[in-house]
This record gives structure tokens, C-alpha cells and sequence, in this order.
């Protein structure tokens, strides 16, 4: 049940995308999630996912794959969509008893539910699929790095989120591997109702919440034991060098969201 | 003789200034020449890991000093020289890996030490190549296997030009083919790049490996020498929990019963036990041996006749497939069929990866069979029924199931299943009690915090949990992984226990000594199909046949059949060291003819 989660996990591979230096992908999605938000108008929307279809297509990461990543915030997505559809006024489109959906519903329902689906694939596809988290933690310490002057702990905030990553995998195996055990003893987590879910949950989370601490432990004396100080005098095996490669897709893809607002706004 | 470690009077105090401080290291004074394999012995908490601390600096002694390289510990100043000379590899394989791919962890030493880029990139490379997992070096940690992640956590301590391995207990968590893989990367470094290594273990092959050997006990060390030196002093050896060869217990036993003594480090070797052995055997014919000594010789196995058996399970045909229709696709049981009997000790084992593990989720409804059945007390666990209703007969306990423990006290954890059945308070407590009776814990414990528990006792009150449930089967996931040999006995006494109060006892294991121990009955698996099943007399009979499988004889059985050859009337159908020590009295004192009795 838990190995379905692939929000956070690194799929390997060498394409461009994979190739690319973080930095321009962490900067890149984060103007991408501003041209998300920004249009709301059929066409551009559609070139939004047109650009987001090209991405997964550079990356070769199976789309299979990419929608599974969705699962988890399939729940989200339902919601937003529902609720816009029940609650935006607007010219009634279909009556059933009370309540009623306008055309205007339907149109937010539908944007707000896609515009969170591009979100989701474009920032799990530039910075978790084709990027290892290491390589992310270095490029948040690296774009950070101008705030170590006024004592802001770039380094320490980047390694504490890469270790986070490299755990994600380790911690859901765990899980699943209590929650199997419990249900041995007697445990249930499928029936009942919201509270008797949550109660259940607690056989779950202390050991886990034990064995995280027991870990963090253990972790941090074999990290000292490998002569681990903090940031400074650190090297890199993998120096993030700003090449041609990342000039050019930075650029295009630049353009392409320069002309997405483009024909949203003109 | 260079010294790499010079220990002098140190003294080691957990919790200084509390009220209960805690001795850990008590006056120890050790020396260790450079490029020796050094093996260090002692039950848990004996001080052992206190002491490898205390050698890496990551421990400052309270008194007295250590001397690495020419370097003091306590010396500020020396501290990181100190822990990149010294690398260390912990006991468990996932708590020591940092980076997120196989690559990105073994830099992370030599980026500490701020190598430039092109020495990190060549010596990531040199250790991945030596240890084996260049293929692997894109990929990320957590797919490798136990063995695997403890060769990338010493590719990680390679990659700093180290010249000492400190391994904590490092292959108490691997199977027994990782493990002697991996101390045959431990071997490579010492004879062939001079690297010293001190091993901290209760492993007694591992010791045997090694030039020196000292063994720690309460934080003193009480026994130094060779390997051999160390194991003649067998009293001492049992006294501190730990293991003794199997043959050297076989030679020690077979004296102790003929009241004849030993030479110094006659039995050490396989060669030298089977050699004392046979001097003691034609040194007691002239005594003419009193007849009384055969005379106990009952027999052991306590299997169920044929013909009043009852299966309790009843499994055919199964097949399962991880990820069908996908590239990810891997088999994990292939037409498997066996009964487990009612009463009976039911041994599954097979290597790493054998099937082992996602056999027993059949067994009670946590993985649905894909193809074949499973029947349960007679319940179908493949179709859609209740499947609540066959776990509460099935108990079944995952390796380290103290993982699982969560409750505010032993009494309340234990407690869990039987209120989760919805049984009268009265009744639970009857049941809790009972339970912790037969795992042996005391009643003091009970209203103690699981948490507090030592290793053992823990692992004694996850059992109870499910024991509690009052199960007509119980199914044991490597019951002594990662114990001691003194713990390991405990548990595996009390299953024993647990048979007799009339469980039927389902014990997976890749150890083949805890299966030959115990087991009535053994299923071999391979690879997800059954390599072999049946009484341990027919899946033992075929040496290369186990081997095929990735498996060992047990130790006693292997070396009844080398004694064989000398011993023609020798039975060798044993699997533990009592029962092998009365074949070979039975064989050596009462053969049949003149011409067997000449070859003694």
C-alpha cells in the first residue's frame, strides 16, 4: 500500500531534463508556478499543458509512472473540483433538487483542478523525478547562499532536507512493515469510523516515531564518525557547473512561458 | 612492532553527574599492533562498542588515555585525523547511510575532508571497484540488500585513505552468505592492503579469522590471546554467553563425559577435535568404560507418529508475482506445496530473497494468494472470508518485532491483541500473564515501559503480544536475529516452551543451526520453489544439494560425517551437539565387531 507513494522519489535516468543543472530547475519551477497561477483563459492554459506534456517527454520518465504520483492527492484535486462545482455562482447549466451547476462552476471546477495537476507533474517531474535529492539540497544551499551573511543556515537547512529525502524510502518500508505486524495482533485500519481510524493510527506512529529517533541517533554518530562538521572546508563530487546546456533550455523555456502570458494577457 | 592503539588504565562513565552513573569501561589497557586483526568478544552491553568509541574519538575517556597512531584522543586538535584513520561500520546497515545514491554516500567521507573534486571522483571509484558495487553507483541505497549496504558503508571509510576498520557488530544484521562474503572483503584488506581491523562480534567463525582475540566482560577485559588460546578456556567462554566452534564443544563434551582431559588447543581445529576425539574413545576402551554411560541414551526427536498427525495447514500450488504485468515483475513463489502438522516445529528456510518472507504473509491473509490455495484450521485463506477471523489463530512475528511494541507498559503491549478480540478484562489479564510466563518474563517487568527493556527481554515481550492471542499457530521470522549468543538460546529455549504448551511453531530462519535445533519438520526454499521438504534426517542426507541452495550444513551433522570416515558404525544423523556427542559415545563404545573396535 505504501511502496504506491512515488511523490519524492528519483527516477534514474540520463535525459536532458536528468542532466540539467538544479539550479535552473528550481528556478525554472518556480516561474512556471507563476505562470500557472497567472492564467486563467482557455488557450494559455492549454499551452501550459502543452509545455508541461513537452517536459515529460524530454525527461523519458513514463507517464504511467508520473500520473501515479497523482494518486496521493487524488482526494485534493476531487475536492477542489467539487467544490468549486457546487459553489460558484453563474447560469444554471443542470438543476438537481436544490443544488445546481453553472457554466461558470464547471469552467472553475475544471481550470482549478487542472491548474493543480500541472503544479503537482511539473514540480514533481523537474525536482524529484529527474533530480536526486542531494543535488536539490545543493542548489537550495547554493541560491541560499548569499543569506549566510546574515548567519541564515543554508548548509545545515540543506543537508537536514536531503537526509529528510534519503529516508522518505527507508521510513515507508517501516510503516508498512508495523502496520502488517499490528494487523497480526488484531489491528484495523481499513473499517471503522474517523476516530477509531485515528486511534489506530497511534499503534502505528509511536514505534515509528520510536525507530525514527533510534535512527537519528545512530545516523548522526556514524556522520561524526565520517568526519562530518558542518559546511565548512566542505568539498563536492559533483560541483554544479552553470553550463551551454543550461543557458539555452533556461532561455527557452523562459520564452515559452513569457509567450503563455503573453496570449493570456494580450 | 608498531603500535596503532595504545590503550593505558582508561575508564569510561556514561551519565557522570547523575546519580546513577554507569561504569561502561573499567581500567582496560589494550595494545594493538599495526595491520593486526584484532577480534574483540563480549555479550551485549559487555562494553565492547564503548570501547571501539573510545578508539574512533568519538568518546573521550574519563580517565587514562588512548593513543591512535601517535595521536591522544583527548587532544582537540587530532580528533578528525583520528576518526578518518579509524573508520568505523556500524550494526545497522540503513542507520549509516547518507546519501541518496550509492555514489553520493561514498563521497560524503572525502567531502567532509574537503578533497578536491577530481581525488573525490577517483576514489569514490577505487572503493566502489573494490568493494564490488561499481554497477550499482546511480543507484540508490535502499534498494541494495543488507550485505550489500554494509560493502558501501566500507567503500564509504575506503574512500578516506584510512589505514584501521572498526566493524560494530557490522554483520549481526546479514545472512550467513553475506556475511561470510563480507568477511571476505575484511580478509582482502588486512592481507592485502595491511589495514588493521578490529572486529567487535559474538560471531565465533569471524573470530577465528583473526590473529588476536580479547574478550570484555562488564568493561574489564578478562581473556587475551590467539584465537585458540582464547577459545581452550571453555568455561569462561560459556560463563560470558558467548559461543564455543561446534566441534571444540563436541571434543569438550565427549571429555567431560569420559572424565579424560584435553591437550592445550587440541580441539581447536575441525582435524584436531576429530583426532582428540578418537584418542579419548581408544583411551576409554582400555578403562572398559562403565556400560551406564550408554545406558542414557533416550531418543531425542520428539515427532509425532505418522498416522496421528492432523494438518493444521494445508498449502498448495501457490504462486506470487511482485508487481505482475510490469518490468518490475520478480516471482516470489513458484508452485509451492507443503502441510504443516498440528504439534509440530516447522522450520522454513532458504537464503536472502528465497521467498521466505512473503510465503508466511500467506499464512494469514496479509498477501492473498495470486494462484494456488492456502487453507487454514480448515478455512479457505485465498477466497474473500474474514480474514480476522484465521488471524486470530494464526500468530505471526516479523523479524525485530520489538519495532512493533508501543503501549505504555509490557503489561498494556501484551494486552493489545486479546482486548483488540474483545475478550473480558478478566480473561485478558488471565491470558497476559500466562504469556509472559512462558517467555519468562517477570511479573516486575510487566509494569515496566517497553522501552526500558534490554534487547532480549524486549524481543520476549513482542512474542508474548502474540502469544497472548492464544494462537493455534505461530509464526517466528528469524526469532534470534541480532541477539547474543546467551540471548539466542533464551528465545529459542522458550520456543521450545511454546511447543509444548501446544503451539504449533511455523520458525523461518536462515540460520541453519536454530533450524536444525529445533525443527521437526523443514521446508528448503530456493529461489521461490521447494528444494527440498521433509524430517531433517532426509533434507540433511544431501550435503551438495543444501550447498545448491546457498545454505550450510549444520555444524554438528558436518562433522559427524567427516568423523564417519574414521568411525564406520558412526550414526550421523545429528543436528545438535548433545545428540551428536551420544552417537559418537554409542558408536566409539560399542562397536559391533573386532575389526570396527581395531580402528579406533
Amino acid at each position: 500500500m505504501m511502496k504506491q507513494i512515488t511523490l519524492g522519489r528519483y527516477y534514474p535516468g540520463n535525459s536532458l531534463l536528468h542532466q540539467l543543472d538544479p539550479r535552473a530547475k528550481i528556478i525554472l519551477s518556480v516561474c512556471f508556478m507563476a505562470v500557472i497561477f497567472l492564467t486563467d483563459q482557455p488557450l494559455p492554459m492549454i499551452l501550459v499543458a502543452v509545455l508541461t506534456l513537452a517536459m515529460i517527454l524530454i525527461s523519458r520518465v513514463p507517464i504511467r509512472h508520473i500520473l501515479s504520483s497523482l494518486k496521493p492527492i487524488l482526494f485534493i484535486l476531487i475536492f477542489a473540483f467539487v467544490i468549486n462545482l457546487f459553489t460558484v455562482q453563474g447560469d444554471p447549466l443542470l438543476t438537481i433538487g436544490s443544488v445546481a451547476i453553472s457554466d461558470q462552476g464547471l469552467y472553475t471546477a475544471i481550470r482549478m483542478a487542472a491548474r493543480l495537476m500541472f503544479l503537482i507533474i511539473s514540480t514533481t517531474l523537474l525536482l524529484t523525478l529527474t533530480t536526486t535529492p542531494i543535488l536539490v539540497a545543493d542548489a537550495i544551499e547554493r541560491l541560499l547562499n548569499p543569506l549566510k551573511r546574515i548567519r541564515f543556515p543554508a548548509h545545515e537547512m540543506a543537508m537536514m532536507m536531503s537526509i529528510a529525502l534519503r529516508f522518505v524510502p527507508t521510513l515507508l518500508e517501516e510503516t508498512d512493515k508495523i502496520m502488517k505486524a499490528q494487523s497480526s495482533r488484531g489491528a484495523d485500519y481499513d473499517t471503522g469510523n474517523l476516530i477509531a481510524k485515528a486511534k489506530g493510527l497511534v499503534t502505528v506512529l509511536i514505534p515509528l516515531f520510536v525507530s525514527a529517533f533510534k535512527r537519528a541517533e545512530e545516523l548522526a554518530v556514524a556522520m561524526e564518525a565520517r568526519c562530518y562538521r558542518g559546511g565548512e572546508g566542505r568539498t563536492r563530487l559533483k560541483i554544479l557547473h552553470y553550463g551551454p546546456k543550461d543557458i539555452v533550455f533556461t532561455i527557452v523555456f523562459l520564452i515559452a512561458c513569457t509567450a503563455i502570458l503573453l496570449v493570456q494577457y494580450l | 612492532m608498531k603500535l596503532f592503539v595504545d590503550m593505558k588504565n582508561v575508564h569510561y562513565t556514561y551519565r557522570q553527574s547523575s546519580p546513577d552513573p554507569l561504569l561502561a569501561v573499567n581500567d582496560v589497557t589494550l595494545n594493538i599492533p599495526s595491520g593486526q586483526h584484532v577480534a574483540i568478544l563480549g555479550r551485549n552491553g559487555s562494553g565492547k562498542s564503548t570501547l571501539a568509541r573510545l578508539i574512533n574519538a568519538l568518546e573521550q575517556p574519563s580517565s587514562g588515555i588512548v593513543i591512535v597512531s601517535g595521536m591522544n584522543t583527548a587532544d582537540e586538535g587530532c580528533v578528525w585525523e583520528i576518526r578518518r584513520l579509524c573508520g568505523m561500520v556500524f550494526q545497522n546497515p540503513d542507520n549509516q547511510i547518507v546519501g541518496t545514491t550509492v555514489e553520493e554516500d561514498v563521497a560524503f567521507g572525502p567531502e567532509n575532508l574537503g578533497f578536491p573534486q577530481s581525488k573525490i571522483r577517483q576514489a569514490v571509484d577505487a572503493s566502489l571497484a573494490y568493494v564490488g558495487l561499481s554497477d550499482y553507483a546511480q543507484k540508490q541505497p535502499h534498494l541494495l540488500s543488507g550485505g550489500q549496504k554494509q560493502k558501501l558503508a566500507i567503500a564509504g571509510i575506503l574512500a578516506m585513505e584510512p589505514s584501521c576498520l572498526i566493524l560494530d557488530e557490522a554483520t549481526s544484521m546479514l545472512d550467513p552468505v553475506s556475511r561470510r562474503d563480507f568477511m571476505n572483503l575484511v580478509q582482502d584488506l588486512v592481507q592485502n592492503k595491511g589495514m588493521t581491523v578490529i572486529n567487535i562480534t559474538h560471531h565465533m567463525e569471524e573470530v577465528l579469522l583473526a590473529d588476536f582475540a580479547h574478550i570484555i566482560s562488564d568493561g574489564k577485559i578478562v581473556a587475551s590471546g590467539i584465537p585458540a588460546e582464547v577459545f581452550d578456556r571453555v568455561d569462561l567462554i560459556r560463563s560470558e554467553g558467548l559461543d564455543i566452534p561446534t566441534h571444540t564443544e563436541i571434543a569438550h563434551e565427549i571429555a567431560a563425559q569420559l572424565k579424560q582431559n584435553l591437550l592445550p588447543m587440541e580441539a581447536i581445529s575441525w582435524s584436531g577435535a576429530q583426532q582428540a576425539i578418537l584418542r579419548m574413545l581408544a583411551a576409554a576402551k582400555l578403562q572398559q568404560q562403565p556400560a551406564d554411560l550408554l545406558a542414557d541414551r533416550a531418543h531425542l526427536s520428539g515427532s509425532i507418529p505418522p498416522d496421528e498427525r492432523e494438518p493444521i495447514i494445508e498449502v498448495r500450488d501457490l504462486s506470487f508475482v511482485y508487481s505482475p504485468d510490469t518490468a518490475m515483475a520478480m516471482r516470489a513463489l513458484d508452485h509451492v506445496s507443503f502441510d504443516v502438522f498440528r504439534g509440530e516445529i516447522f522450520g522454513v528456510i532458504g537464503h536472502s530473497g528465497s521467498g521466505k518472507s512473503t510465503l508466511i504473509q500467506h499464512l494469514n491473509g496479509l498477501i492473498r494468494a495470486q494462484q494456488g490455495h492456502v487453507t487454514v484450521l480448515g478455512m479457505n485463506a485465498t477466497a474473500n472470508v474474514d480474514i480476522r477471523k484465521i488471524r486470530r489463530h494464526v500468530g505471526l512475528l516479523f523479524q525485530y518485532p520489538e519495532h512493533q511494541l508501543f503501549e505504555e507498559t509490557v503489561f498494556q503491549d501484551i494486552a493489545f491483541g486479546p482486548r483488540r478480540m474483545g475478550l473480558e478484562m478478566s480473561e485478558v489479564e488471565q491470558r497476559v500473564l500466562k504469556a509472559a510466563h512462558i517467555v519468562g518474563l517477570k511479573d516486575d517487568e510487566l509494569e515496566r515501559s517497553p522501552f526500558e527493556l534490554s534487547g532480549g527481554q524486549k524481543r520476549r515481550a513482542a512474542i508474548a503480544g502474540v502469544l497472548a492471542m492464544e494462537p493455534d499457530i505461530l509464526i517466528l521470522d528469524e526469532p534470534a536475529a541480532g541477539l547474543d549468543p546467551a540471548g539466542r538460546d533464551e528465545i529459542l529455549d522458550y520456543i521450545a516452551n511454546m511447543r509444548d504448551a501446544g503451539v504449533t511453531i511455523i520458525l523461518v530462519s536462515h540460520s541453519m543451526e536454530d533450524i536444525a535445533r529445533l525443527a521437526d519438520r523443514i521446508l528448503v526454499l530456493c529461489d521461490g520453489h521447494v528444494h527440498a521438504y521433509g524430517k531433517p534426517s532426509e533434507v540433511f542426507s544431501d550435503e551438495s544439494s543444501l550447498e545448491a541452495a546457498g545454505l550450510s550444513m549444520p555444524r554438528s551433522t558436518a562433522f559427524l560425517n567427516d568423523l564417519k570416515q574414521q568411525l564406520p558404525a558412526l550414526d550421523n544423523h545429528a543436528y545438535q551437539t548433545k545428540q551428536a556427542v551420544r552417537n559418537i559415545l554409542q558408536a566409539g563404545l560399542s562397536c559391533q565387531n573386532a575389526k570396527e573396535c581395531d580402528q579406533i
